[in-house]
């Protein structure tokens, strides 16, 4: 790719990392507000059952407690959600989980809140309650919701299946499941509040969308927008969970009433019971392939458990089908995902949006053909990869960006080397190589629906520029990228930017922090305002040094005049002169990418303007007498557009690596049982492979500088991609996830592989 | 109410206390403790803090006994080369323990008196026939350390008696294998599924003529296996005949604790760990160590 | 009842420093709510985590995991007292340079555990840098870049 670009496409050091190495209290938590209460929820511990009464009298008596708070106390509209608004803020009568709040007491103390809590006698009436989605889906369930326990439906319908299966030389059919997976961000929820001299509510927070949190907030309290102002705390990873509102409403609701300075810190434990879970999805596909490996049909049904509440249970199950298909072409596709709702602690968004656990799927029914037909795991899916032109199930033309082919050969040279020598020199007798291959795409931004973001760039009359922007930076770099983007396009360098970050008060809404989507769409936004900036400072120039604005150049605080450099004239000079004259230098920039709604009956659209591909190669090792794994390398080639700051794409990669080898083979949320990280387990530094990230950029050309995004595809691929490993080592498939040690080991078992070698 | 806190500067004023108040909860590294603390499983009243005793901090050898204080911590039993020499096993389960950040606070003591079923030196402790020195109100009385635990979590140490340290057979002179494995659900930081703890000897013939073995998170408390050592000695290992004792191995386990769910795991899990760690014996001439 | 408080001598960062607070309050507790040091962080309470690793004489321990009163008489060093005369520390502007921080929530205890490490073993290779920041957990970097990091701090040191 030709390089003219100054500071895209560089690694500089990343925004707020020094304070952050430094131990500056910039989390939530951290936040010392005087005499703040502490804030604390009472949670139903019952699955499902009706509240007959709650008697807050002996914890009012609790010594420090100010005050406790029911439903009643909510002065708007006691509902929550961002997709469907099912998610009472404190329980209106009736819990639906365990974790479901009842009430909120604030204390003067930690120790007296927890006093209070434990003190506050709630009469319950038990319900009946149900746990799968057979369960809830039978007839006479229990209705969890006044609609019913089916949520939602995504229907894609695209060729005629039948007839195509009949066609296949080849048909597989599986079944695959993932269970519950929790973020395992290492801050706990948390926030602080305070009202302002000017009687606006001040909620700081740990979030990925503040925007949707002052939505929720000011409805939830009734009041208008501009009475509350939420601004983002350093936030210690989200990975989907902090897209809910956690600890914003509580927070709102106390500063409310009390008007006065509230912290809310959730525990682990809390944390676990209280906050969004990974979907447990249960995927049933049938594939068919001709006798050249091409594939033919699919049929696939997948089922969700959000459990209690929706959160973005739609989106997810939306994306699941929608991503059923893998990056392959499949000319007739009959899909079904579905949502429902159980009783227990709800699932919502997690990285990737069940596009992780579809993966598993396709991966799974690419490998089972390929081995029917006797290709080559990997010429198969060169067979069937996407390309440019290619249509999807959803109908949708792709007209450029399609790097899966791209990802594909970066692997080829790691694949065969692993394949020909390394599979065939085992360490031990006991130990059995497997090499595995795992391929995603990913559509970037929401499926189908408006997600715009807007950004805002300005120049004081010194010539200092700053960028506005609601976009939040969790830990994956966005204030770093959207920071280079806005420095590329006005020619300075990027410590030249004030930033402005994730401030309801300040900042235009950028949507949220989800679905890989902020370096595309904020980027643009970003790019947009700043390319509004800069015109305005060329034309300018141009009147000034009497040379047609063509000739000149945005270069280090000054608009230079191209080759000759006989003239410039500095940012400072221009920003004087246009502030004298009355003239704005402040420009929005606006970025909504072009998709459409999918049909509901066929799910023909465009639910996405562009995609990411991916591919990663992983090296197993399994011990055939334990059910040990050690996943020894993960090649991992990711199709990003552009990588607008390279370390840290790889950043990225290699932790999506880390959280994908988590999910292939040691995590299992099990509600009630995994309370905290004593019980759940995610990768230590010792359970890494060695990572080899390759960047792949295939242009898109609706992105800023041609960039998509990699915060979700770099997990996706990661767990097929080990899934099939195993199964090339010991020759049947895990389909059910995690490969625990418990289902590795009878794996081995089962295929003979388990016992003396007689070296 | 509030807690108390006493670090006293000698043994003997730890006893007096220990005698003198019914209310005292011993203190080592605090690292179990402090979790049952977060969970309110105990709510101390007093913190008696034995971690700086001298007398408990010793490594040392004492008319060929390897004696180890029991406030000794487990990094420093991985440092220290008397363990390394001595008792192998007990260093490679210091090098599997929790975390650094855990193993530098933890005590061996701790983790004996703890007495969860997954103690990582329980096991190592077996083969290294231990005793625990106990100070007890009457003076001193040493306990088998197979015998601390009444069960899971359950120390028969009475009110007043404190473990001083303690005493191990050394590892005996020209053993072919001292090892110490562990099978957990990742490879730091985890809790044991399975800990296996083994010195065997093999005299000129390949015969065994030694051997120790215990297994840790198995059984209510961990056990030594002396079904599967008498099986093996006199006898000389072959891969069949180290299945046929990973299997005793593995029914011993199904006498002792009963077939509960884990034990589909369990079973086949504890004869392929048997056979992996017993493996370095079928290949004449190798010694292996921890 | 009487309330008891425990007088708890030790140096801070250098700093002599005298606190009173309960025998039953965590060295974690102690450090963010008694002496306003927020940079040591707890993510779980329960030392599965290593977010709140100080060094404590030398050696990295999990804050949450002791009682307040085991301090009395050790020397503590918390991210806030790592830093060299002219700004960052060198584990720290390597952490900068080889970009091994993103949330950055887990990052101070990893520094302290790399801290404490080097001071033991200014040469530890790969493998001792990777158990000893297994007690470090991290959701965000899959740890690659804080190895480096670590890797090129110790190259640093031992190169003058």
């Amino acid at each position: 790719m030709p390089d003219n670009c100054r500071t895209v496409g560089k690694n500089i050091a990343r925004i707020g990392a020094v304070e952050r190495l430094q131990g500056r209290p910039v989390f939530s938590a951290d936040l010392s507000l005087d005499d703040a209460l502490v804030l604390k929820v009472l949670r139903s511990g019952r699955a499902h059952a009706v509240v007959k009464d709650i008697d807050v009298g002996p914890a009012l008596a609790v010594d420090g407690v100010v005050r406790v708070f029911t439903e009643a106390d909510i002065p708007g509209e006691n509902r929550m959600g961002i997709i469907n608004r099912d998610q009472p803020l404190l329980a209106d009568g009736r819990v639906r989980s365990s974790a479901d709040p009842v009430a909120l007491v604030a204390a003067r103390s930690e120790e007296a809140a927890e006093r209070a809590v434990a003190a506050i006698q709630v009469t319950y009436e038990d319900l009946p309650a149900v746990f799968t989605p057979d369960e809830a889906l039978a007839p006479g369930a229990p209705a969890i919701h006044p609609d019913g326990n089916l949520l939602f439906a995504r229907r894609i319908r695209r060729g005629d299946v039948e007839a195509a299966f009949s066609r296949c030389a080849v048909v597989v059919e599986r079944t695959y499941r993932t269970p519950f997976i929790e973020h395992a961000y290492l801050e706990p929820d948390a926030g602080a509040g305070f009202v302002d001299d000017d009687g606006t509510l001040v909620i700081y927070a740990s979030t990925q969308n503040p925007h949707y949190d002052l939505t929720e907030v000011t409805r939830l309290l009734g009041v208008e927008k501009w009475r509350v102002r939420i601004i983002q705390a350093a936030t210690g990873g989200g990975f989907g969970s902090k897209l809910d509102l956690n600890v914003q409403g509580f927070i709102g609701l106390a500063l409310y009433h009390l008007r006065q300075p509230v912290r809310m810190v959730y525990s682990r434990e809390e944390a676990f019971l209280a906050t969004a879970k990974r979907h447990p999805l249960e995927m049933h596909f049938t594939t068919g392939a001709d006798e050249k490996g091409r594939l033919l049909a699919t049929r696939v049904l997948i089922t969700c458990n959000t459990g209690a509440y929706g959160s973005y249970g739609i989106a997810v199950t939306s994306r699941s089908a929608v991503h059923a298909t893998g990056p392959y072409k499949i000319e007739n596709v009959e899909i079904e995902s579905r949502c429902v709702y159980t009783n227990h602690p709800f699932c919502g968004a997690m990285r990737g949006f069940g596009t992780p656990q579809a993966a598993i799927a396709h991966e799974g029914q690419m490998d089972l053909l390929a081995q029917r037909l006797g290709i080559d795991p990997l010429e198969i899916r060169r067979i069937n990869a996407l390309r440019t032109g290619s249509v999807t199930a959803t109908g949708q033309k792709l007209s450029a960006s399609v790097g899966i082919g791209e990802c594909l050969q970066a692997l080829t040279p790691h694949y065969d080397q692993a394949r020909r020598q390394w599979r065939q020199e085992p360490s031990s007798p006991y130990i059995r190589r497997g090499v595995g291959i795992g391929c995603m795409w990913y559509g970037i931004g929401n499926t189908g629906t408006k997600n715009p973001a807007t950004a805002r760039v300005a120049m004081d009359r010194e010539g200092r520029v700053t960028l506005f922007t609601g976009c939040a930076d969790i830990g994956q770099g966005s204030s770093t990228v959207l920071t280079q983007i806005c420095a590329e396009v006005l020619g300075l360098a990027p410590g030249d930017i004030r930033l402005v970050v994730a401030d309801t008060g300040l900042t235009p809404n950028a949507g949220a922090t989800s679905a890989s989507r902020q370096t595309y769409i904020s980027g643009n936004a970003v790019q947009t305002a700043a390319a509004k900036l800069a015109a305005a400072l060329l034309e300018a120039a141009a009147d000034q040094l009497q040379v047609p604005r063509a000739s000149l150049a945005l270069s280090n605080g000054e608009v230079i005049t191209g080759a000759e450099k006989t003239g410039c004239v500095s940012f400072a000079r221009l920003a004087q002169m246009l502030h004298d004259q009355g003239v704005s230098l402040e420009f929005e920039g606006f970025f909504d990418p072009p998709t459409t709604a999918l049909d509901p009956a066929t799910g023909q659209g465009v639910p996405y303007a562009t995609y990411a591909f991916a591919g990663q190669l992983a090296l197993v090792e399994v011990d055939t007498l334990t059910g040990e794994v050690r996943v020894a390398r993960i090649v991992a080639a990711h199709d990003v557009g552009r990588a607008i700051h390279p370390e840290n794409v790889r950043g990225q990669i290699c932790g999506g690596v880390a959280m994908g080898l988590g999910f292939a083979l040691m995590e299992q949320f099990v509600p009630g049982s995994t309370l905290s990280l004593k019980d759940y387990h995610i990768p230590t530094c010792a359970d890494m492979p060695e990572i080899v990230p390759i960047i792949v950029e295939s242009e898109e050309p609706s992105g800023p500088f041609g960039a998509k995004g990699v915060g979700e595809p770099a997990l996706i691929p990661t767990a097929p991609a080990i899934l099939n490993a195993l199964a090339d080592a010991l020759g049947k498939r895990i389909d059910t996830l995690p490969a625990s040690l418990e289902s590795v080991l009878e794996t081995s078992i089962a295929t003979g592989h388990f016992g003396p070698r007689e070296v | 109410m509030s807690t108390e806190y006493i670090r006293p500067q000698g043994l003997d004023e730890a006893l007096g206390l220990l005698q003198e108040r019914q209310d005292v909860t011993i203190l080592a590294g605090g690292t179990d403790l402090m979790v049952d603390r977060r969970s309110e499983k105990i709510r101390p009243r007093c913190l008696l803090d034995v971690s700086r005793l001298p007398e408990l901090r010793r490594i040392r050898t004492r008319d060929g006994v390897l004696e180890i204080g029991a406030a000794v911590t487990i990094s420093e039993l991985l440092a220290s080369g008397t363990i390394a020499r001595m008792a192998p096993v007990l260093a490679g389960c210091a090098r599997r323990f929790g975390s650094r950040q855990i193993r530098n606070v933890a005590t061996i003591g701790g983790n004996v008196a703890h007495c969860a079923p997954c103690g990582d030196t329980i096991a190592p402790l077996l083969v290294h026939e231990a005793q625990a020195v106990v100070a007890a109100p009457g003076g001193t009385r040493t306990v088998d350390i197979g015998e601390m635990a009444g069960g899971p979590y359950q120390c028969i140490l009475a009110p007043g008696e404190l473990i001083r340290c303690f005493r191990l057979k050394p590892c005996p002179a020209g053993v072919d294998l001292a090892d110490f494995q562990k099978i957990g659900r990742r490879r730091e930081l985890a809790i044991s599924r399975i800990s296996m703890a083994a010195m065997v000897r093999l005299d000129d013939d390949g015969g065994v003529d030694f051997m120790r073995f215990a297994v840790g998170a198995c059984t209510p408390t961990p056990h030594r296996f002396r079904e599967v050592e008498d099986f093996l000695l006199g006898r000389r290992p072959d891969e069949g005949l180290l299945w046929q004792a990973g299997r005793l191995a593995a029914d011993t386990m199904i006498a002792i604790t009963g077939t509960r769910p884990s034990a589909a795991y369990k079973q086949p899990a504890v004869q392929g760990l048997f056979l992996r760690m017993m493996s370095p014996l079928l290949q004449p001439g190798r010694k292996s160590h921890a | 009842m009487k309330n008891h408080t425990v007088t708890i001598r030790f140096t801070l960062n250098g700093e002599p420093t005298t606190v009173e607070a309960a025998a039953d309050v965590s060295v974690l507790h102690l450090l963010r709510e008694h002496l306003g040091l927020k940079g040591t962080k707890e993510g779980c309470g329960m030392g599965e985590c290593g977010a709140c690793t100080i060094v404590v004489d030398g050696r990295a321990v999990n804050a949450c995991l002791m009682f307040a009163p085991q301090l009395d008489g050790r020397e503590v060093l918390t991210v806030e007292g790592l830093r060299a005369e002219d700004g960052l520390h060198p584990l720290q502007q390597a952490f900068v340079d080889h970009h091994g921080v993103q949330c950055g929530f887990c990052t101070p205890g990893a520094l302290m555990s790399a801290y404490a490490l080097l001071q033991e073993n200014p040469r530890a290779g790969r493998e001792e840098i990777v158990t000893a920041i297994s007690g470090n957990l991290c959701r965000c970097t899959g740890y690659r870049n804080m190895v480096a990091a670590i890797e090129a701090a110790r190259d640093r040191r031992t190169d003058k």
